[in-house]
C-alpha cells in the first residue's frame, strides 16, 4: 500500500516540477519547490497515521480473534439474552408442627413482641421467604428480602430486608463498607443470620425478650476491617429507631445508634473463635408497645450485648464432623416510663436494667446428622411497686429455657429438625414443646458464613 | 458490659500498629487451594508472600468464611483459585466481609484458574435433583498438568502487572518452570501410557481431569450424585457392577471419609486407593512436581499389582 502510494505521488510530482521548471523563473520555481516538499511531508504524514491506524486494527483483530477461540462457546450458539443479569434468586420454604403441653406462654416481667412470643401450635408454615440478591455494578450490590408470616389469622407480607452495599470496587478505603437500608444489622451473632439458619427451630429467650426475634430497622451501617493478622473489625451504625427494642414511630427518625467490634481467629488449623461486644442505643419517644399492644414503654433504652463462637472441626474440614460453641450475653438499661394496660398500672417511672444469655453447642457427628443442646436465661428488672402484678412482675421468677435438637441435612438445600424444649417462662409455669421442622431452600447457593 | 465494649475497642486499634514493612515490598497471594499456592511460589519466588486458604485434609466446597480467612483476604495483591463455582459457599463471602479493593473480580489481583482452562463437565440443563452441581462446569481442573501450564502463564503475567519492577524476575521464573514442567508432561505421559483405558470408580467426581489427561474410563461414583454421601443401596449396586467391569481402583482424596470405599474394596477386592489430591495431600508431597509424580507412582503400582 504504501509503496503505490508514493510511486504515484512521486511520479505526479516530478511531471509537474519538471514542467514549471522549464516555464517559470527563479524565485517562481524556489516558491513552488518548497510549496511541494510542503505537500510531500503533509502527504508523507498522513500516510504514516493510516499506517500506523491499519497496524494498530489488525492487532485489535488478531486479539479478538484469539480470545473468541479460547471461549469456544462464546458466542457460537444462539441464545436469547436478557435474563443473564437477573439477581441470585432463592426460595426459602419453612413449615413445622409445634406441640405445647402448657397453654400460656408470657414470658414473666418482661414486654415482649409479636415475633418473640412463642409459635403457633399444631401444623403451620413458618417464614416463608423469597431473596433477590446480586452485583448491582462495579460499585454495589442489592438484596432484597420478602417473608410471608402467619400473624393473628392472616398471612401478612413483611419486607425483611431491602439494602444496598459497597463493593470493594467503590473506591471506599481498603477494608470499609458501607450498607443502608434494611436489614439484619450487625449485633450479635444471630441478628445478623436468617433464621432459617439457625441451629434451632426457634430463637433462644434472650433474642425474643429483647430483639423481637430480630433488629432490623431503617439505617446504615459502617464497618472498617482493620489490616491486621487477628480478624479486627469495628463498626457503628445510625438507624431510624422504628423497630423493636426501640420505637418512636411517631418521632422524627435518625433516634438510635450503634457500635461494635469483633476479633476473631484460628487456633491451630482445626478451630477458629470469634468474640464481639455491641452496644445498640435510642429512644422510644412514640412508645414500644408488646403483649399484644397491652405493655407500652416510653423513654430510653441502651441494650449491650457480647457474643462468641468457636468451631471444631478434625482437620479443620467442617464437611464431615464439627463442634460449634456459641453463646451471647444481653443487658438492657431502660429509663422511662411503663404501662400495662391490662393490668390497669397507669404510667410508672422506670429506670432498671435486665439481663439474659444463651448457650448452645451443636456436633456434627455424620455428615448429614447433628444433635444439639441450648440454655437460655433471662433475669427480669426488679418490678416497681407500681407494676406489681402486671406483665412487668417476674414474682422473682427468672424465665429459662432447655432446647435439644437432631436435624438431618440432606443436601445443602434441604433439612428436617426434630426440637424437645422445656420452658419455665413464668412462677409455676412447665411447658414441654415438641417441633418437627422442615426447612428447604430453592434457588441461589447459600454462602456458609463464619 | 461498656468497659467491654472499649477494651475490645482499644484492642482492635492496638492491632493497627504492628504492620510488617517487609510485606510491602511482596505481592501477598491469597490462594484458596494448596495447589495455587504452590504454583505461585514457583513463578512468584521470593517475590510473594503466599497463604493457602485450604489444606488437603479439607474439602473445597465447604469451607466456613471464617475470620481468619476475612483477615488474610484483606491484605491479598492477588487471589488465586479452582473458580468455576468451587468456592461459591465461601469466597465471595470473604470478599463481601475484606472489601479489598485490590484484588476485586476483573482486576488483576483475582485470577480463577477455570477461566483460563478448558472446563469439563459444562452442562447445558441443569437440575438440583442431579445433587450439588455447578453450572460453570467440573471446578477441579488443576489434577491434568497441561491446566497448570496455562494458569502458570497466567499467573506470571499477574504477577508482572502487579508488580512491574520485577517483571524480568517473574518472567524468568516462569520460563524456568515452564521448560521443567514440559519436561515433566512428557516423562509423566509416556509412564502413564499402560494406564491408558482402565477402569476407575472414585468418591466425588474430583478426579475428571486426571481422567481425562490419562485416558482412564471413569466407570462410576460412591457419591449416588455430586455432594451427596453414599447410600447403601447405590454402594449395593457399584459392587453389582464391579463385578461385571474390570476396575483399577477406587480412588478418593485424602479428605474424603474412607468408609464407603474400604466397604466397596473388602467386599470387591478393588483397591481402594487414596491419592494426594493436591500438594500436601500426603507426608512429602511438597510441590506440584512431587504431586504427580506419586499420583502417577501410586496409580501404576496398583496396575503392576494386578498383572
Amino acid at each position: 500500500m504504501r509503496k503505490s502510494y508514493f510511486a504515484v505521488s512521486t511520479l505526479f510530482f516530478a511531471v509537474f516540477s519538471g514542467t514549471y521548471a522549464m516555464a517559470a523563473s527563479n524565485p517562481d520555481l524556489e516558491a513552488l519547490q518548497t510549496e511541494i516538499r510542503q505537500m510531500k511531508q503533509a502527504y508523507e504524514k498522513r500516510i504514516s497515521e493510516l499506517e500506523n491506524k491499519l497496524a494498530k486494527l489488525t492487532v485489535a483483530k488478531t486479539e479478538t480473534t484469539e480470545m473468541a477461540q479460547a471461549a469456544p462457546d462464546g458466542g457460537a450458539g444462539k441464545k436469547i439474552h436478557g435474563n443473564e443479569f437477573n439477581p441470585s434468586i432463592g426460595v426459602i420454604l419453612n413449615g413445622k408442627y409445634s406441640g405445647f403441653s402448657s397453654d400460656s406462654s408470657n414470658i414473666a416481667g418482661f414486654g415482649v413482641g409479636e415475633e418473640g412470643e412463642r409459635g403457633r401450635e399444631g401444623l403451620g408454615l413458618d417464614e416463608s421467604a423469597l431473596n433477590f440478591a446480586g452485583s448491582i455494578d462495579d460499585k454495589f450490590y442489592g438484596g432484597l428480602t420478602v417473608a410471608v408470616v402467619r400473624e393473628a389469622g392472616e398471612d401478612k407480607v413483611e419486607l425483611e430486608e431491602a439494602y444496598v452495599q459497597t463493593l470493594s470496587g467503590a473506591g471506599l478505603p481498603q477494608g470499609l463498607s458501607v450498607k443502608a437500608g434494611r436489614a439484619f444489622w450487625t449485633f450479635g451473632y444471630l441478628n445478623e443470620h436468617h433464621t432459617h439458619a439457625d441451629d434451632f427451630a426457634d430463637r433462644p429467650l434472650p433474642y425474643r425478650a429483647f430483639l423481637n426475634k430480630a433488629f432490623n430497622d431503617d439505617g446504615l451501617e459502617v464497618s472498617y476491617v482493620l489490616p491486621t493478622d487477628l480478624y479486627t473489625e469495628v463498626g457503628g451504625g445510625v438507624f431510624r429507631g422504628d423497630d423493636f427494642p426501640l420505637g418512636n414511630a411517631t418521632g422524627d427518625g435518625g433516634g438510635a445508634w450503634s457500635a461494635f467490634a469483633r476479633l476473631g481467629g484460628d487456633i491451630g488449623e482445626n478451630k477458629s473463635w470469634r468474640l464481639g461486644a455491641y452496644l445498640l442505643s435510642g429512644e422510644s419517644d412514640g412508645g414500644r408497645s408488646s403483649n399484644e399492644d397491652a405493655v407500652t414503654f416510653i423513654g430510653d433504652s441502651d441494650l449491650y450485648a457480647a457474643d462468641l463462637r468457636f468451631t471444631w472441626a478434625p482437620t479443620g474440614n467442617a464437611r464431615e464432623r464439627e463442634v460449634i460453641v456459641q453463646g451471647e450475653y444481653f443487658r438492657r438499661n431502660e429509663d422511662g416510663s411503663y404501662e400495662d394496660t391490662d393490668a390497669g398500672t397507669g404510667a410508672v417511672a422506670f429506670d432498671d436494667s435486665a439481663s439474659g444469655w444463651y448457650a448452645q453447642a451443636v456436633y456434627k457427628f455424620l455428615p448429614q446428622w447433628r444433635i444439639g443442646v441450648r440454655y437460655s436465661l433471662l433475669e427480669a428488672a426488679g418490678a416497681p411497686a407500681g407494676l406489681a402484678g402486671s406483665a412487668l412482675d417476674a414474682e422473682g421468677h427468672d424465665p429459662e429455657a432447655t432446647a435439644v435438637m437432631l436435624d438431618w441435612t440432606n443436601s445443602e438445600f434441604s433439612r428436617v429438625r426434630l426440637q424437645y424444649n422445656h420452658e419455665e417462662l413464668s412462677r409455676g409455669q412447665n411447658d414441654d414443646q415438641i417441633m418437627l421442622q422442615y426447612i428447604m431452600s430453592l434457588g441461589a447457593h447459600g454462602a456458609h458464613t463464619y | 458490659m461498656k468497659s467491654l465494649l472499649v477494651a475490645t475497642l482499644i484492642a482492635g486499634l492496638a492491632l493497627l500498629a504492628p504492620v510488617p514493612a517487609s510485606a510491602s515490598a511482596q505481592v501477598s497471594v491469597f490462594a484458596c487451594e494448596p495447589e495455587w499456592a504452590s504454583l505461585a511460589e514457583e513463578i512468584g519466588g521470593e517475590m510473594v508472600e503466599t497463604f493457602a486458604a485450604t489444606n488437603a485434609r479439607q474439602d473445597p466446597h465447604y469451607i466456613r468464611a471464617r475470620p481468619s480467612l476475612v483477615a488474610k483476604m484483606r491484605k491479598a495483591d492477588l487471589v488465586v483459585c479452582s473458580g468455576g463455582g468451587l468456592e461459591a459457599g465461601w469466597l465471595p463471602q470473604l470478599f463481601q466481609k475484606a472489601g479489598n479493593a485490590k484484588a476485586q473480580p476483573g482486576g488483576n489481583g483475582y485470577l480463577m484458574a477455570a477461566d483460563v482452562v478448558p472446563v469439563l463437565e459444562k452442562s447445558a440443563a441443569l437440575d438440583r435433583s442431579m445433587g450439588d452441581v455447578h453450572p460453570e462446569g467440573n471446578p477441579h481442573v488443576h489434577l491434568n498438568p497441561h491446566n497448570i501450564l496455562l494458569v502458570a502463564k497466567e499467573l506470571s503475567s499477574r504477577l508482572k502487572a502487579l508488580d512491574p519492577a520485577n517483571t524480568a524476575y517473574y518472567q524468568k521464573r516462569y520460563e524456568e518452570f515452564s521448560r521443567h514442567w514440559q519436561q515433566a508432561i512428557g516423562r509423566w505421559e509416556n509412564q502413564a501410557a499402560g494406564l491408558k483405558g482402565k477402569g476407575i470408580i472414585t468418591h466425588h467426581k474430583a478426579w475428571s481431569y486426571l481422567i481425562n489427561w490419562l485416558g482412564l474410563n471413569l466407570v462410576n461414583t460412591l457419591e449416588p450424585k455430586p455432594g451427596i454421601p453414599p447410600s447403601t443401596r447405590h454402594l449395593e449396586d457399584l459392587l453389582q457392577q464391579v463385578r461385571k467391569v474390570p476396575v483399577l481402583a477406587i480412588v478418593r482424596t485424602p479428605y474424603a471419609p474412607g468408609e464407603a470405599s474400604e466397604w466397596l474394596s473388602e467386599k470387591s477386592g478393588v483397591p481402594a486407593v487414596v491419592l494426594p489430591y493436591t500438594v500436601g495431600g500426603e507426608a512429602g508431597i511438597t510441590d506440584l512436581f512431587l504431586l504427580f509424580e506419586r499420583t502417577l507412582g501410586r496409580l501404576r503400582e496398583t496396575a503392576d499389582a494386578q498383572r
